[in-house]
């Protein structure tokens, strides 16, 4: 039987260079509506409970906040750095955005353990809405977040093994715009829950 | 490696974990078929029990065992099987099965791809919708039977495990499966798109696509963005369930004892489920509507009418469905303003519908007709589009709509709009795309009596129930028989079930030709229904990469049916031109170039 493969004709990485990067962004666009749907619902409960309850935020999710801004910078210099074929300064951003990543999320627990310790729950009798609402989404963030880390753990082999170029850096790019976004998506939720919630 | 290790590796990865578009579609279409039939004996035995209510049938004990002492049901099995006919339908046969089969099976083919974008994600997408599917049957063997709170598993019954029997294990299976589902279907979504806008071939530009693409980009567009919606509500509900939140749960007793939720409202349940929930209809119904647009104009050898305004009014279909959620809720205690705007907002959804109509009608209107099953199933669905569309208008408005919310109204209503229309167009597209499929044609002649005794007893299952709807008969109740008010209404529940069972019998008909063809049909010419859009120019045999050599370019859109030059002869001398015909000089693409 004649067998005519995709690759003989239209080579992977060309079908992955078209590609990549609008499935990437349409699934941005799922996680917005995902993170939408929440935070539309946190309005809604609060314009229906009498005794809403404002939580105010840990200062360490402002720390958090202050983290995640300094690992996208990392990881725009190293983007940048790539562009003009520096492979080891790319590998050094990225090393930082990872740390800070890292930092991110250790940054988090911290909150989430002030929290705790001033009687502030998820679940149970003794939660509110707001709380649970708190720690839901945040920790969905992080969750998100953990998806981030792992293709900068990928990203940073790769390029300690000098893998990517000024003509081979998609790898680099798909990593760049979802960690943005985790960024961008921390500030919303962050001025959301500090603001409205 | 051994060869005959090679050879099991080819069995495992042709027909299991393929990741080609043809095989994945072929394995959507027979999962959903399967759960469409499991769905299909579910309203047969509960028919049984609304048409006949408390009478004893082997039928229902031989099926449902202990659930049914002495061949008649229990009353929380019988909402165990209302719930799971409903999820059922809606999601596996109608969203993942419709949508599952022909967009992977049409896209790569009528846009001039090799595949699908990301093979690997979309065999995933197959895989996901599987397991969910399973997940979803297993439910119904669970300690207190499957999920019971209907369809749209509002809480509180699907928030607290102890409301009623299926609310436990089997509900938490449901939302499980539900879970799974929402990640398959994203995931066919994303190659979707990716590939409608990423991988056409050359030529193809988006005013020369098939409406069938159109239909399937907008669908999937509208799942990435309201799928996660229902994810995001669903996880809130997990939450409730077992983690002790209160997102949707009030101050709540429970024989005499208070439960510890407190705070949350049931009615953000019904926002976040509508959200996804309308937009669903659409998801549902789009693919539908795109494949009729294609076999109307196929098969009354005429260009589809008003080619551009099919597409704006998908795309303002599409649109309204996101701001139309409130009309589920009338009745939830909203403000009157606010439903005065849903009531606006859904009305507005009858003029693009409209246009569809209108655009269908006058593509047939003096059409040289080939009156083959799919040409039949097409202009059924027009026919349920209008009937259920008309009672859309009751529903849509607010001062109406509360006079017969919940009622048997709105069941003849939405099956006869979303449930029939969808199906009727699914039933289409196999039929024509069958020789794509599988190389062999189905039996015409099955498949008009198939159309014949569907229609028939479709209309008479569903008609009825409208006026039963207005009597004021609830929908979701066991019985109506213990309810004086209801005596009279007796009669037409018979009526409905005894269409009902006909109906179902009939599909046994479909089914038979579908097995027998698949299997002993005879074998398909290249391009049977004489079409011009790319799949026919792809050879019978399924190969992986769709074509032989080079992939063919475009040169006009997919409706050059019947086209005449100045002297009145079809140009080229057939009544069709396909796609990869160049235009002649002076000669005008109906596309718009």
């Amino acid at each position: 039987m004649t067998t005519i493969t995709v690759d003989n004709i239209n080579s992977r990485a060309e079908l992955k260079r078209k590609t990549a990067k609008p499935l990437l962004w349409i699934g941005i666009m799922s996680i917005v509506m995902f993170f939408g749907g929440w935070t539309s619902a946190v309005i809604v409960s609060k314009g229906s409970i009498s005794d809403w309850l404002s939580i105010h935020l840990p200062n360490a999710f402002y720390v958090s906040s202050v983290i995640i801004v300094l690992s996208s910078i990392f990881f725009h210099l190293g983007y940048l750095a790539i562009k003009k074929d520096q492979k080891k300064t790319l590998f050094i951003f990225v090393l930082l955005t990872l740390l800070s990543g890292f930092g991110f999320v250790i940054s988090q627990y911290l909150g989430w353990k002030t929290l705790y310790e001033n009687g502030i729950v998820a679940t149970g009798s003794s939660s509110t809405n707001a709380s649970s609402y708190l720690y839901l989404i945040t920790f969905f963030h992080v969750l998100h977040l953990l998806a981030g880390l792992i293709s900068l753990i990928v990203v940073s082999v790769k390029s300690k093994k000098e893998r990517y170029s000024s003509s081979n850096f998609l790898g680099v790019e798909l990593s760049l715009i979802y960690w943005h976004f985790l960024g961008a998506l921390w500030i919303y939720l962050f001025i959301f829950l500090k603001y409205i919630a | 490696m051994s060869t005959h290790h090679h050879h099991h590796e080819d069995f495992l990865f042709k027909y299991i974990f393929s990741t080609d578009h043809k095989m994945i579609s072929k394995q959507f279409l027979i999962t959903g078929f399967l759960m469409g039939f499991i769905g299909m004996v579910m309203s047969t035995l509960f028919r049984l029990q609304l048409g006949w209510p408390g009478e004893s049938f082997w039928l229902v004990d031989a099926l449902m065992g202990s659930w049914a002492e002495d061949g008649v049901m229990a009353p929380d099995k019988y909402l165990s099987l209302v719930t799971m006919h409903g999820t059922i339908m809606v999601f596996f046969l109608l969203t993942a099965g419709l949508s599952g089969t022909f967009s992977n099976l049409l896209i790569p083919l009528q846009i001039g791809a090799r595949d699908m974008a990301s093979g690997f994600l979309n065999m995933l997408s197959y895989w996901f919708f599987f397991v969910s599917s399973v997940i979803m049957l297993i439910s119904l063997g669970v300690e207190g039977g499957a999920a019971s709170a209907g369809w749209t598993i509002y809480p509180p019954l699907s928030a607290l495990p102890q409301a009623i029997p299926g609310s436990g294990l089997g509900m938490t299976l449901w939302l499980v499966s539900m879970a799974i589902f929402i990640v398959s279907s994203l995931l066919g979504s994303l190659n979707y798109i990716v590939t409608i806008l990423n991988l056409r071939t050359k030529g193809m530009s988006m005013t020369r696509l098939p409406l069938t693409i159109w239909a399937f980009l907008l669908t999937a567009i509208i799942g990435v963005l309201s799928f996660p919606v229902l994810l995001s509500a669903a996880l809130l509900l997990v939450f409730d369930r077992s983690f002790g939140t209160s997102f949707f749960l009030s101050d709540i007793y429970i024989g005499g004892q208070v439960l510890e939720h407190s705070g949350g409202s049931p009615i953000l349940f019904e926002h976040l489920f509508w959200f996804l929930g309308h937009p669903e209809v659409y998801i549902v119904l789009l693919p539908a509507l795109g494949i009729t647009s294609e076999i109307i104009s196929t098969m009354s050898r005429k260009p589809i009418f008003g080619y551009r305004a099919m597409i704006g009014s998908m795309l303002a279909i599409a649109f309204l469905s996101f701001i139309v959620w409130g009309h589920h809720m009338f009745v939830t205690g909203m403000n009157p303003f606010l439903g005065a705007v849903f009531t606006f907002t859904t009305l507005l959804i009858a003029i693009p519908s409209a246009v569809k109509v209108f655009n269908y009608l006058t593509t047939l209107w003096k059409g040289n007709i080939v009156y083959s099953p799919a040409a039949l199933f097409s202009i059924g669905l027009v026919s349920t589009f209008i009937s259920g569309g008309v009672t859309g208008l009751v529903l849509g408005d607010s001062a109406l709509d509360i006079n017969v919310h919940d009622t048997y109204f709105v069941v003849g209503h939405f099956h006869i709009v979303m449930g029939l229309s969808a199906i009727f167009g699914m039933f289409a597209g196999v039929y024509h795309w069958f020789p794509k499929l599988f190389g062999r044609m189905m039996n015409n002649k099955l498949g008009n009596v198939h159309f014949w005794i569907t229609i028939v007893s479709a209309y008479g299952v569903f008609f009825p129930m409208h006026f039963l709807g207005l009597a004021g008969v609830p929908r979701r109740y066991y019985t109506n028989s213990n309810f004086p008010l209801f005596d009279n209404m007796v009669d037409i529940n018979e009526l409905v079930s005894t269409f009902a069972i006909i109906a179902a019998v009939g599909q046994l008909l479909f089914m038979f030709n579908f097995i027998y063809s698949a299997l002993r049909g005879p074998k398909a010419p290249m391009n049977p229904w004489r079409a011009n859009s790319l799949e026919w120019t792809a050879p019978v045999e399924h190969i992986h990469g769709n074509w032989y050599g080079d992939i063919p370019e475009v040169h006009r859109w997919a409706y050059d049916y019947s086209k005449v030059d100045e002297s009145g002869e079809y140009i080229g001398g057939e009544d069709f031109i396909p796609q990869t015909v160049p235009l002649a000089e002076n000669e005008h693409d109906g596309g718009g170039h």
